[in-house]
């Protein structure tokens, strides 16, 4: 099933009459059966569009299509998704069996068919054995399986999902995540779900959507994302480490930094944001950049050095063999295409696609 | 841990248990025989000879073997207690039969059922007075290993073992060998544990003491009541009564004579459906408030607490008025016109504190269960009657209890009612207007205050049973409604 | 006889999937009609329960409780002023022979039987019930808060004592009333026998009968209103003090604080809000003693015989309605404005002193 935003729009008025923007003219098209993510800080609209989408919240501008439906006024249970919610909200008083049930009971489904999916969904996402406890019995991972159980069961025609994974401990969250993949890849249902954890989205979505303040920064799949950030927001908000920014002037075509030639590029002249990933620096053999180190950090396979770049502390992390642990001087290379360039007024990057 | 063994004794307390619950079925029928067969004195004029009761020297006459008076005492009274006994034994083997685990059998459960195998002894059941024992003999083999005869061996060296460890003069430390600071150490410790220990008895002082001034006045309303006229209102009244004294044709009088079976009848009538009423309504308002937006809410509700101040008193007044002839005509008109369970019901079917408790309770239970059950398709009142109303279900059950007990204490407003009925009214008297207008007395003026007393015993018992049948309940439930008050 | 067992099982289960079953195909051809009418009203657009949500829903939700609150609750506050107002309204009849506006104030404040008391009768009602309340209701909180903090420091027999001190709260007020008016018998109860083991000369020491002293019966009625008000109170304390964290008690002991010093500085400020509430209510409570008062001396509100009366406010009023004073309600309603003014003023005094010494 296709999902397709089309200007969305929400604004929030508060009691004193104070307007604040939580979804900007959101304009976006998820293709059927993939998993994209939806990305962003604290604050940035995710969980509303999320909730936008599920039609919990009413959208003040903007329309919402699912497949060729227009569904912007459509009630919740009437849009047939699955919503999986941050902290699971499954029945407490109720078994996982009951829970599981739950949502068929308002449907127009045979019992002995019911039960049958039940089963079969509680197979599938791995608690078939603990149909008779009651959530407070279960661990972190087992009530969320439940949480999408349930979802799931309704055979929705789109599955939601807030922040599934925040409530779990580190460890658990790496099981949980793949095992999401697996179930979307598996049952193949168009899947959104709501993160600020950009690592987990670009783990196992297909595609990612950026967002800030509301606004869409990019949607695109993660790795694209990544090595193409369309701007700065966008490549500060991947990567960890996090990516380098300084200033740095292009001089008669040429990136300088520290008062000496960089590189070249066919850029007009001016001031620009400059982005390089710590990963992308490389110790050269031959030639390079020579800088000052004044920090080194050995850890395990990587070790990162500290050099400033036109008085900014910048980071890199360089194989363990290619560096002596008091060095006090190296010589650097980078690829070109692995350099960002920024503008400085609109954040746009200006040397990629 | 030999499997089979826990299993043998877990199957044979199941047919313990069918034979303790056949046990208990005798017990209850054979006190309503007895009770049956209990003679009161006659009737004459439709005026019972009340002064005759004492002196009346019945022979019943049951399965051609004939007993007096003071044999019917003494098997009511026994009859009574195997039914006090048997009862909460039952229902905590049942409960520990379901939950026992194998890991949590022990020496003292084995005596635990020897115990209770000579309670089924003396309780004339022997059947399962034996299997009981049988089955103690079954748990000491899987605790210790070994079977009756090695068990009957052991008893006398665990005895003599035991009374060894406590004769024996534990080691003294010589002191004199000890610095000043372990010695100052050593003393104050000493008089920690004296001032404890002091601290400890007065507290335990000051608990006794109070237990027993809350539990006298129902040792000796119990007492009483068992009381024959004479006998409670002797000058120099008896502590303690023979078993074969208990005169329990008390309580039959005070049931059929002076009516109170009706009365009991009519409480219960009113207590079911005002308790019925009220937490219907409780649960419908208290989710309207909490779940449902609607313009106004608030000011409403606080509307309503104020009115919570109000004394019931100024009610009681108009309400009158309303019920009355000049009103809905419940009371007041002329006989057999009246609804008087109507009057009484209705007008207190509603309570604002109980919409007040529950609403705080289902404010507490998350938002997002909601939107997880609209998202599911569920209505409104199916997600109040599946999810909020189990979750609340310890709330609901309290202001069942606390609606229950109200209704049990009622005085005024049922003697308002019934009061304008004359002796039509009567008839729908409550416990509490049945306690206080019933003219206990005899022809010559003395009040039988055995017969006063039998029916408070009378009014107090179920709502004692009732307690202890869900005492932890209660309790937690009227800990929980104070503190959040 | 396993296999026989199985089978019974067995069938029992049939029987209840097929229950279940069939209530799941009632709720599913509910829910398809409730759907099958939902798209209709859609279709034409009359479906007005979506546009009207909040109003509609919760007026249905509303109503059983609002329609008897509104009769039984807010029509009886205003209808009290208005019979306030009456002269002589007469029930029967329905008639008044006139208004007033404080007439019947000045009969229930000048009765000599509520405020000053004549000389002969030595008490009135209000005195009655001041008495009660400034005696009963401090003996009865600091009692119940010793006990419950007595009884959180015990740990074997907790349970037991728990369910003695609750016993008094599961029964009739009535009937142990009757009880109680037994023990304190001049001749042969439970009381004087007790006192005369201590030497007391207790013939003839009437405490409920005729020839008790004004003082003797107050103290029965008091001890008695202690005594039945204790159990809900130890409740209460006991469940907060055991909501008290134990790291303020283990912060204390480390700095070696005597237990009294724990008591009055750590548990009694950590519940105060609690005591202050039991306070509160209490004070409101006894104020409206009544059930009580009939248990111990009937409805007349005296022993027999005295020329004293022990009527509280509220038996002062009852008498309006349905007593020796039957028939006239405005009275009645005036004398409940009148006590629900006092109430209000000793609420707010209450609220005002508790701002210093509540903390939450």
């Amino acid at each position: 099933m296709e999902l397709r935003l089309e200007n969305l729009t929400k604004i929030f008025t508060n009691k004193t009459g104070i307007e604040t923007t939580a979804v900007d003219k959101l304009d976006i098209t998820i293709e059927s059966r993939t998993l994209v993510g939806l990305l962003g800080p604290s604050g940035c609209g995710k969980s509303t569009t999320l909730f936008m989408i599920a039609g919990l919240v009413k959208p003040t501008g903007g329309k919402i299509f699912f497949g060729e439906d227009d569904v912007t006024k459509l009630a919740p249970e009437k849009r047939g998704i699955g919503l999986v919610f941050q902290n699971y909200a499954l029945y407490p008083h109720m078994t996982v069996y009951q829970n599981i049930l739950f949502p068929l009971e308002n449907m127009d489904v045979p019992r002995d068919e019911a039960v049958q999916r039940v089963k079969d969904m509680a197979n599938l996402v791995g608690i078939g054995n603990l149909l008779d406890r009651k959530p407070s019995q279960l661990s972190g991972g087992q009530q969320q399986r439940v949480a999408i159980a349930r979802a799931l069961v309704k055979k929705p025609k789109v599955l939601l999902l807030d922040e599934p994974l925040s409530n779990l401990d580190a460890r658990l969250r790496l099981q949980m995540r793949e095992e999401i993949k697996r179930i979307q890849r598996e049952i193949g249902i168009t899947t959104i779900f709501v993160t600020h954890d950009q690592e987990e989205a670009m783990s196992i979505s297909d595609k990612m959507v950026v967002l800030d303040f509301g606004k869409e920064q990019q949607y695109d799949a993660p790795q694209v994302m990544y090595n193409n950030p369309d701007n700065l927001f966008v490549a500060k908000f991947l990567g960890n480490p996090p990516i380098n920014t300084f200033e740095a002037e292009i001089k008669k075509g040429y990136l300088t930094i520290n008062d000496k030639k960089f590189m070249k590029f066919d850029i007009p002249d001016g001031l620009y944001d400059i982005g390089m990933r710590p990963e992308n620096f490389r110790v050269a053999e031959e030639g390079g950049f020579e800088v000052d180190i004044h920090n080194i950090f050995h850890i395990g396979r990587d070790t990162m050095i500290h050099f400033d770049f036109n008085g900014k502390n910048v980071r890199a992390l360089v194989d363990s063999d290619d560096i002596v642990h008091d060095q006090k001087k190296v010589k650097l290379t980078i690829k070109s295409e692995r350099i960002y360039i920024f503008d400085k007024e609109t954040g746009q990057v200006i040397n990629h696609g | 841990m030999d499997k089979n063994l826990f299993l043998k004794s877990n199957k044979i307390e199941k047919i313990t248990l069918v034979f303790d619950f056949l046990a208990l079925a005798f017990y209850i029928f054979a006190f309503f025989a007895l009770f049956n067969m209990l003679a009161l004195p006659e009737v004459v004029d439709g005026h019972m000879q009340l002064d005759t009761l004492q002196f009346m020297l019945p022979i019943y006459n049951l399965l051609n073997v004939t007993f007096d008076k003071y044999a019917m005492n003494t098997m009511i009274t026994l009859d009574m207690l195997f039914m006090l006994v048997a009862t909460p034994m039952l229902v905590t083997n049942i409960k520990k039969l379901k939950n026992r685990t194998i890991y949590e059998i022990d020496s003292y459960t084995a005596s635990a059922k020897f115990i209770q195998g000579i309670i089924n002894l003396f309780s004339l059941n022997i059947v399962s007075g034996v299997l009981r024992i049988i089955n103690m003999f079954v748990l000491v083999k899987f605790v210790k290993g070994y079977n009756a005869k090695e068990f009957f061996k052991s008893i006398f060296p665990a005895i003599k073992a035991k009374f060894k460890q406590w004769t024996t003069k534990k080691e003294k430390i010589d002191e004199s060998k000890l610095d000043e600071y372990s010695i100052s150490i050593k003393k104050s410790i000493r008089r920690q544990t004296a001032v404890s220990a002091i601290r400890i008895s007065f507290t335990y002082i000051f608990l006794i003491v109070m237990a027993l001034i809350i539990i006298i006045p129902f040792y000796w309303m119990v007492l009483t009541s068992l009381k024959d006229f004479s006998g409670s209102t002797s000058t120099n009244p008896a502590f303690f009564l023979n078993i074969s004294q208990m005169n329990w044709v008390n309580y039959k009088v005070v049931l059929t004579e002076m009516n109170f079976g009706l009365y009991i009848k009519n409480t219960v009538i009113v207590a079911i459906f005002s308790t019925l009423g009220t937490v219907i309504t409780t649960i419908l308002a208290a989710y309207a408030f909490a779940r449902i937006e609607f313009k106004g809410r608030e000011v409403l509700f606080s509307i309503l607490i104020m009115t919570m101040m109000i004394p019931g008193e100024l009610y009681i007044i108009t309400n009158f008025i309303t019920v009355s002839k000049n009103g809905f005509g419940w009371v007041g008109m002329p006989t057999g016109e009246n609804s008087y369970f109507v009057a009484m019901i209705i007008p207190f079917i509603t309570s604002i504190s109980y919409i007040f408790f529950l609403r705080q309770n289902f404010k507490q239970i998350p938002e997002s269960l909601y939107k997880a059950a609209r998202v599911d398709g569920c209505s409104d009142f199916k997600y109040l009657m599946r999810v909020m109303v189990p979750i609340a279900s310890p709330t609901i059950f309290t202001i069942t209890i606390l609606n229950i007990f109200s209704s049990w204490n009622a005085y005024i407003w049922p003697r308002i009612i019934t009061g304008v009925g004359g002796l039509e009214g009567q008839q729908y008297w409550l416990i509490s207007n049945a306690l206080r207008d019933t003219a206990f007395v005899l022809d010559n003026g003395r009040v039988m205050y055995n017969l006063q007393i039998a029916a408070s015993a009378l009014v107090t018992v179920p709502l004692l049973i009732v307690f202890f049948m869900f005492r932890k309940y209660i309790m937690n439930g009227i800990g929980r409604s104070g503190t959040k008050g | 006889m396993a296999d026989f067992i199985k089978n019974v099982k067995g069938f029992f289960n049939k029987i209840g999937s097929a229950i279940k079953k069939f209530f799941w195909d009632i709720r599913r051809r509910i829910n398809n009609v409730k759907r099958r009418i939902g798209n209709f009203l859609d279709k034409h657009n009359l479906n007005f329960a979506s546009k009207f949500p909040g109003w509609a829903k919760a007026l249905i939700y509303l109503s059983p409780a609002l329609i008897v609150l509104a009769i039984f609750t807010f029509y009886p506050i205003i209808n009290s002023f208005a019979l306030v107002v009456y002269q002589n309204y007469n029930m029967t009849n329905d008639t008044i022979t006139g208004y007033t506006i404080f007439g019947n104030f000045l009969t229930v404040i000048t009765d000599d039987s509520f405020i000053v008391p004549a000389s002969h009768t030595g008490s009135s009602a209000v005195i009655n019930t001041l008495i009660i309340v400034f005696i009963s209701v401090p003996i009865s909180v600091l009692l119940a808060l010793f006990i419950a903090a007595a009884l959180n420091s015990i740990k074997p027999l907790k349970n037991f004592f728990q369910t003695i001190y609750f016993l008094p709260y599961v029964t009739n007020t009535i009937a142990i009333g009757l009880v109680f008016a037994y023990m304190f018998k001049a001749e042969g109860g439970l009381v004087n026998q007790f006192l005369s083991l201590f030497g007391m000369n207790t013939e003839n020491l009437s405490w409920v009968e005729s020839g008790a002293v004004f003082w003797r019966s107050m103290f029965v009625l008091i001890f008695y209103s202690i005594w039945s008000s204790l159990a809900f109170k130890i409740m209460v304390f006991l469940t907060s003090i055991q909501g008290i964290d134990k790291q303020y008690y283990q912060a204390a002991a480390i700095d070696a604080t005597p237990r009294n010093r724990i008591f009055s500085k750590i548990t009694v400020p950590l519940i105060s809000p609690m005591i202050f509430y039991i306070l509160v209510t209490s004070v409101i409570g006894a104020f409206k003693i009544y059930n009580a008062i009939v248990a111990l001396f009937g409805v007349s509100g005296q022993p027999a015989g005295v020329d004293y009366n022990l009527q509280s406010i509220v038996m002062y009023i009852y008498k309006f309605i349905d007593g020796s004073n039957a028939g006239n309600l405005s009275v009645a309603a005036a004398g409940s404005l009148i006590l629900f003014a006092i109430i209000l003023v000793l609420t707010l005094v209450q609220m005002q002193v508790s701002k210093k010494r509540v903390h939450y």
